[in-house]
């Protein structure tokens, strides 16, 4: 007698597409993650834009011609500066910068600033030396969100490598080589994160010239610092998935440690690390920001268009305003901490978001 | 295995890792150019620049090059010209027996903490390392009121308005920069408590109150007299704790509201990762056999979450907690700058910029490093009494 | 009280059962209409009516239950058989309510315990709504009342209807001692007659003091007597003896253990004894403890019948409820300060004795040999033959209606096996339980059922007494069940195996789920399921191949 069960719909789809159709599928019912994605997908598009965009095509180098002293100190000098409280660019690539004692320009609800009229979202200072430097905080921030989103996208996904071989390797072949491995990444994990980051960037800043190489140095020294946590995390995940039936069969059927490693374990070690992958992401330029406000250098000039360095120098730069405040009436520059704290805060809580809806995708144990 | 095996062997794991730590140290230390060590020790006038001279100025004959007798005097005074071995037994040996170089009086921090003379790194770091642990302490405290009870929640409404709402919070103290945070918090303190005209140079006194540590103006605060020059507290070094054996309850109390503000900015921020792990591993316990077997016996849903649960899911956030104080011990130097307590934190971040102090900073390296370390260990000692299965392996 | 809950259209709806009339009186439900049945038929306990349990995944809607219906009668032993996946694990759960919530819901059905329906306000927990274009359903569910429903339930769980678990070395809690454990269910169901025991017997009345004492003298100077002849069975009636001078039956227990290895030199060991009577000695803060504990019992007991009345009347009781809430949040108020740490232990200290010493007289009553370490100790010292046996103890402490055993005897080897098959035998001929035995292996159900339901797929499919199942089975899933054993006495018999599998149950069959394995099928068993219908005395088969009277109910 031939069954007669109704089997679904449209054949069945390889494993691998069920499983991602059904992560997305947990993920669009969790509406914090949705608003996560859509957040995170429009700095994505804001960065993608300003890079290309026709309106705003100035490279780095043409805020300002570094100089660098004889004693290792480092100075900046615009290239071609108007002064925007008298009058709109005088050309394309001109960079705005404001004279008189009025210093802070608040925000103003008009976008002609998209093709060269007054700031929408007001005006920062930053003193280098004795020079004090304007420049739009909207400016910046559509700047930096590729400069922020493109090294703490380069900083993870080159840690997560790192990380996933070295976490495989040590994982599946097991015995010496996994000890030795798993010392070595103790060693980094004992000495505390931003520290090593700090005594890098510390030590080899003599080292390097340029915007390339303090970058460089910069992205390194990141690199350094978290490689340690993605290779745990991979080790664990493949010392379960190697004890797992179908590695057994698979290797009983004649694979290589080569084929078996590429096929079985890698993408099964994938989904925590995506999971951490996409905390860290958020969590980079927070420390960037944090290691500008204790006074670190690490970008070249002190108007840098990075959201950490903006927000951190707003804040760096509160105390003394206070103070002088207190000596004569002025205007509290909120807009100049509030705009880049806030899209900081955005980017970060919302991969937050995604991270967190990733996990609970992914979680095997959570009944569905 | 036995327990008391279990402990040894952890410990001797412990030398390893340290002695793995002090060699990159000392990697990134000789990787560091000569010049920068003779301008950190002698200071930047007494270096002649250039290790090579033209031969006319030493009045040598020669190929038109002639080494510099004094600059190869001051790096034979430093050792820097030995084999690399040399150099790191040296350093190894001065490392474990905590001979680890003086304070650099030429840099900032020397001058940003009044030291004018050559103190030893250990005695400085001695001074300044109860602070730190005093506000990692308070953090952990007020992490463990707020992310347990709020993790079980959590775990217990999962999904519901409550779980939510604490996940919103969590991720938001972990998304704000700890520096805006930290500055907004400090200054909404002071304005708070009675505002921010200055009364006592150039700062209002109410600034003063919230500060981390006791101003260094003595006409502005009350300063204890048992508290001196650089800081240091006695008998045993920790401010809230020598108040309470000087039996100074007010003082005491002081110390700890000094350390609030620093204490709350850092839990804000940490309750995130400890409270999504709570929850997790309450969910866990949750799904457990012998849950099903207390409800079947007809024992009350909230006894069945508080005692059946409750007890269960501790072993694992115990670990959690030990191994984020390790992680607090990582320095809070942004927090320390805002709010000014003279901790490590502060210390390290003073002797990285504009001129290193190498000694201070890689004495706080190690020190923070062998810190984890044991904390790590000692993590792992009381997961394993708590936890019997883990002493097989 | 039963209507039917609102079905959504994309879920299969079962055919109807034929429609009932309205019982007389709801604890005399008539089940099958046959004469030798009919003294029998005030004696059901449970009635299981048209369960169905549904599984909500991303896969589909797993249909687990469609129409289970079976009851229990007093003291009777039956045996739910079937494959793995058939459902009978979810039958159990679902009678206690402790199915996994998200993803399982309970949809339709009736359950009366003793004129309760156990499923009353099913139909207000969850809504829901097919999506379209897939094969899943968007299930909204009411927490509130979800919570309503468990906390109902604890007025039957452990108390009237108690379960054992299959995997007994998971099954305890592993931080709890065994005593700890058993304790808090004999507190939770037993409890006021405990402390009302303990209270009485700590009287402060002169006369009786004096009047004991003279009493428990006579009897230890019996006791050490006896034990020098190392005689277990007249120390236990010593024992049992002194305990009754003594007014607590417990301390025969315990005057039996310090006893029975003390035959060398009894007289060292009265000390001992002593001191355990000290227990009867309550300081004031102790008694009001006591007396406090024994209010907060009386309280919980209130609300229990306040929910069986809820389940009974199909009308929530929610002004009883909120008042009988009230006095427990006043009670536990006052108790505040024994919450204090330190205090608890303090005054807990003789009902923690009282309820040790019971625990042990009931570990011997499951035959462990050596209770007082047994109760001492923690679930991971002992051995899963043990465990099981704590189990039991633990459900039967309670001295429930009805013992739902979830494959007991599945995690443990066969000698273990025929020990609590014993045990549970003999508990049943003491204590009178009612036992709802869930296993795969027939050769069990032989031994220790009294009646059989077979189960497939989710449906009952045949109902009989034991001996008449193993004779004349009806249904060809049961014969084919049947055939695949080895026989004893046919020792060249071949195995025979019934093809195919079993079928996926979020696509089940339509009409009768067994029908493309069914060597018999006609065209009729896929239209629609065949109804129970009578085929002998008390024998129940749901299959077209059989033409009797449906059954009723």
């Amino acid at each position: 007698m031939t069954p007669v069960i109704v089997p679904p719909k449209g054949g069945r789809p390889r494993p691998g597409i069920a499983q991602l159709k059904r992560t997305l599928y947990f993920l669009s019912r969790n509406t914090l993650a949705i608003i996560g994605l859509a957040i995170v997908l429009f700095f994505v598009v804001v960065a993608l834009f300003s890079l290309f965009s026709p309106l705003s095509n100035q490279s780095l180098q043409q805020y300002c011609s570094v100089t660098y002293g004889t004693n290792g100190t480092v100075g900046c000098q615009p290239v071609c500066t108007y002064d925007a409280s008298s009058g709109p660019a005088p050309a394309a690539n001109c960079y705005p910068t404001y004279s008189g004692n009025v210093g802070f320009v608040g925000p103003t609800v008009d976008l002609t600033h998209l093709t060269g009229g007054p700031l929408p979202l007001g005006s920062m200072q930053v003193s280098s030396g004795t020079n004090q430097y304007y420049y739009s905080i909207y400016d910046g921030l559509l700047k930096g969100s590729a400069w922020s989103l493109g090294i703490a996208a380069t900083i993870v996904l080159s840690g997560a490598s790192i990380g996933l071989v070295l976490g495989a390797i040590a994982g599946y072949r097991g015995g010496y080589t996994d000890e030795v491995i798993m010392r070595f990444t103790d060693i980094f994990l004992s000495i505390p994160g931003i520290l090593l980051v700090l005594v890098i960037v510390a030590s080899f800043a003599g080292y390097v010239q340029g915007l390339e190489g303090r970058m460089l140095l910069l992205v390194g020294a990141f690199i350094i610092t978290w490689w340690p946590f993605y290779t745990r995390i991979v080790r664990g995940q493949v010392l379960v998935t190697r004890e797992q039936k179908y590695v057994e069969a698979s290797r009983a059927s004649g694979a290589g440690t080569g084929r078996i490693l590429t096929k079985h374990i890698i993408p099964n070690s994938l989904y925590p690390v995506f999971v951490q992958l996409s905390l860290d992401v958020g969590a980079i330029p927070l420390l960037l920001g944090g290691l500008i406000f204790l006074g670190f250098q690490i970008y070249p000039s002190p108007y840098f268009p990075e959201w950490g360095a903006m927000s951190a120098n707003s804040v760096a730069n509160l105390q003394s305003l206070i103070e002088s405040c207190q000596f004569g009436a002025c205007v509290f520059p909120w807009w100049q901490i509030l705009f880049p704290g806030l899209t900081v805060f955005l980017f970060a809580i919302s991969v937050n978001f995604l991270s967190d809806g990733l996990r609970d995708a992914l979680d095997p144990r959570l009944r569905r | 295995m036995r327990m008391w095996v279990y402990v040894v062997r952890r410990i001797l794991l412990l030398f390893p890792v340290i002695i793995g730590v002090m060699t990159i140290t000392f990697a990134i230390l000789s990787a560091l150019p000569i010049q920068t060590h003779l301008i950190a020790t002698f200071g930047a006038s007494k270096i002649p620049y250039t290790p090579m001279v033209p031969c006319s100025d030493v009045g040598q004959p020669g190929n038109g090059q002639c080494r510099n007798p004094t600059y190869f005097q001051l790096v034979h005074q430093l050792g820097l010209d030995q084999p690399i071995w040399v150099q790191w037994a040296e350093y190894m040996k001065n490392s474990l027996t905590l001979n680890w170089g003086t304070v650099n009086y030429h840099s900032n921090a020397a001058s940003a903490f009044s030291l004018t003379t050559s103190i030893p790194v250990t005695t400085v770091l001695g001074w300044y390392l109860p602070y730190t642990l005093e506000l990692a302490a308070l953090s952990l405290i007020i992490i463990l009121a707020v992310a347990l009870p709020l993790g079980n929640y959590s775990a217990v409404y999962r999904n519901r308005p409550i779980d939510q709402a604490a996940r919103v919070m969590s991720f938001s103290g972990f998304a704000l920069p700890g520096f805006l945070l930290a500055t907004l918090v400090l200054f909404a303190a002071v304005i708070l408590s009675g505002g921010a005209t200055p009364t006592c140079n150039s700062n209002s006194t109410h600034y003063f109150d919230w500060y981390g540590s006791w101003p260094p103006f003595p006409q502005c605060a009350n300063q204890p007299t048992w508290i001196g020059t650089y800081i240091q507290t006695s008998p045993t070094g920790f401010p809230t704790i020598d108040a309470i054996l000087h039996g100074d309850w007010f003082l005491a109390g002081e110390s700890v509201r000094r350390m609030l503000l620093p204490a709350l900015v850092i839990a804000y921020g940490s309750v995130a990762g400890i409270l999504r792990f709570v929850r997790n591993s309450m969910l866990e316990v949750l799904n457990l056999d012998f849950i099903r077997t207390a409800r079947a016996k007809g024992v009350p849903e909230t006894a069945v979450v508080s005692r059946h649960a409750g007890r269960n899911s501790l072993n694992v956030t115990v670990t959690v907690l030990g191994l984020t104080f390790a992680g607090f011990i990582g320095g809070f130097p942004i927090i320390e700058d805002v709010f000014y307590l003279h901790g490590v934190g502060l210390l390290l971040a003073k002797s990285i910029q504009p001129t290193q102090d190498f000694g201070l900073i890689f004495g706080t390296t190690l020190l923070f490093t062998i810190i984890v370390v044991v904390a790590n260990i000692l993590v792992d000692i009381l997961y394993a009494y708590l936890d019997p299965r883990v002493r097989l392996g | 009280m039963a209507a039917a809950a609102p079905v959504p259209a994309v879920l299969p709806v079962p055919p109807p059962p034929p429609p009932m009339a309205a019982p007389a009186s709801l604890a005399r439900s008539p089940v099958a209409a046959t004469s030798a049945d009919a003294h029998r038929i005030g004696n059901v306990i449970l009635d299981v009516r048209n369960l169905r349990t549904y599984f909500f995944t991303y896969d589909g809607v797993v249909k687990a239950l469609d129409g289970v219906s079976f009851n229990i009668r007093k003291g009777e032993t039956v045996g739910l058989v079937g494959e793995t996946g058939c459902g009978k694990s979810v039958t159990a759960f679902s009678i206690t309510k402790l199915i996994a919530d998200p993803p399982g819901r309970i949809m339709d059905g009736m359950i009366l315990y003793k004129g309760s329906n156990l499923l009353w306000g099913i139909e207000r927990e969850a809504k829901f709504k097919p999506l379209k274009g897939t094969n899943r359903v968007k299930v909204t569910r009411r927490f509130r009342r979800i919570r309503q429903g468990q906390d109902r339930m604890t007025a039957v769980r452990g108390g009237g209807i108690s379960m054992i678990f299959q995997e007994p070395t998971s099954a305890l809690n592993p931080i709890f001692s065994i005593s700890d454990q058993i304790s808090e269910a004999l507190l939770l169901h037993r409890g006021i007659p405990i402390v009302r025991g303990l209270l009485d017997a700590s009287t402060h009345d002169p006369a009786t003091i004096a009047a004991r004492s003279a009493a428990i003298e006579e009897a230890i100077a019996g006791l050490v007597k006896i034990a020098r002849q190392n005689d277990p069975e007249t120390l236990r009636t010593a024992a049992d003896a002194f305990g009754r001078a003594a007014g607590l039956p417990s301390l025969g227990t315990q005057a039996y253990y310090i006893f029975r290895s003390a035959w060398a030199d009894p007289e060292a060991k009265v000390p001992e004894l002593r001191k355990a009577l000290r227990r009867l000695h309550l300081s004031g803060l102790r008694e009001n403890y006591i007396r406090h504990q024994s209010r907060l019992l009386e309280l919980q007991n209130e609300l229990k019948l306040a929910y069986m009345l809820e389940m009974r009347n199909g009308k929530p009781e929610t002004r009883r409820r909120r008042a009988i809430s009230a006095k427990r949040w006043g009670s536990k108020l006052r108790g505040l300060g024994y919450g204090v740490w330190g205090v608890r232990g303090y005054v807990n200290k003789a009902l923690k004795e009282e309820t040790f010493w019971e625990t042990v007289a009931l570990l011997e009553g499951v035959s462990i040999a050596n209770p007082v370490q047994v109760a001492r100790g923690y679930p991971h010292e002992l051995s899963g033959g043990m465990l099981q046996r704590v189990m039991i103890a633990m459900a039967l402490s309670s001295e429930p209606e009805l013992l739902i055993a979830d494959e007991p005897t599945t995690a443990l080897d066969v000698t273990i096996q025929a020990q609590i098959l014993e045990l549970m035998r003999d508990l049943k001929s003491r204590i009178g339980t009612a036992i709802l035995l869930i296993t795969h292996d027939l050769g069990v159900i032989a031994e220790v059922a009294d009646r059989v339901c077979v189960m497939y797929a989710g449906n009952v499919v045949e109902v009989a007494p034991v001996k008449e199942l193993y004779r004349h089975p009806l249904h060809p899933y049961t014969q084919g069940l049947l055939n695949s054993i080895p026989r004893m006495d046919q020792p060249d018999k071949k195995l025979e195996s019934i093809p195919g599998s079993v079928p996926n149950l979020i696509y089940p069959p339509t009409g009768c789920r067994f029908h493309p394995r069914c060597p018999f099928a006609m065209p009729k068993c896929k239209e629609a399921r065949p109804p129970m219908t009578v085929e002998g005395e008390g024998h129940q088969v749901a299959c077209y191949l059989y033409n009797g009277p449906v059954a009723k109910g």
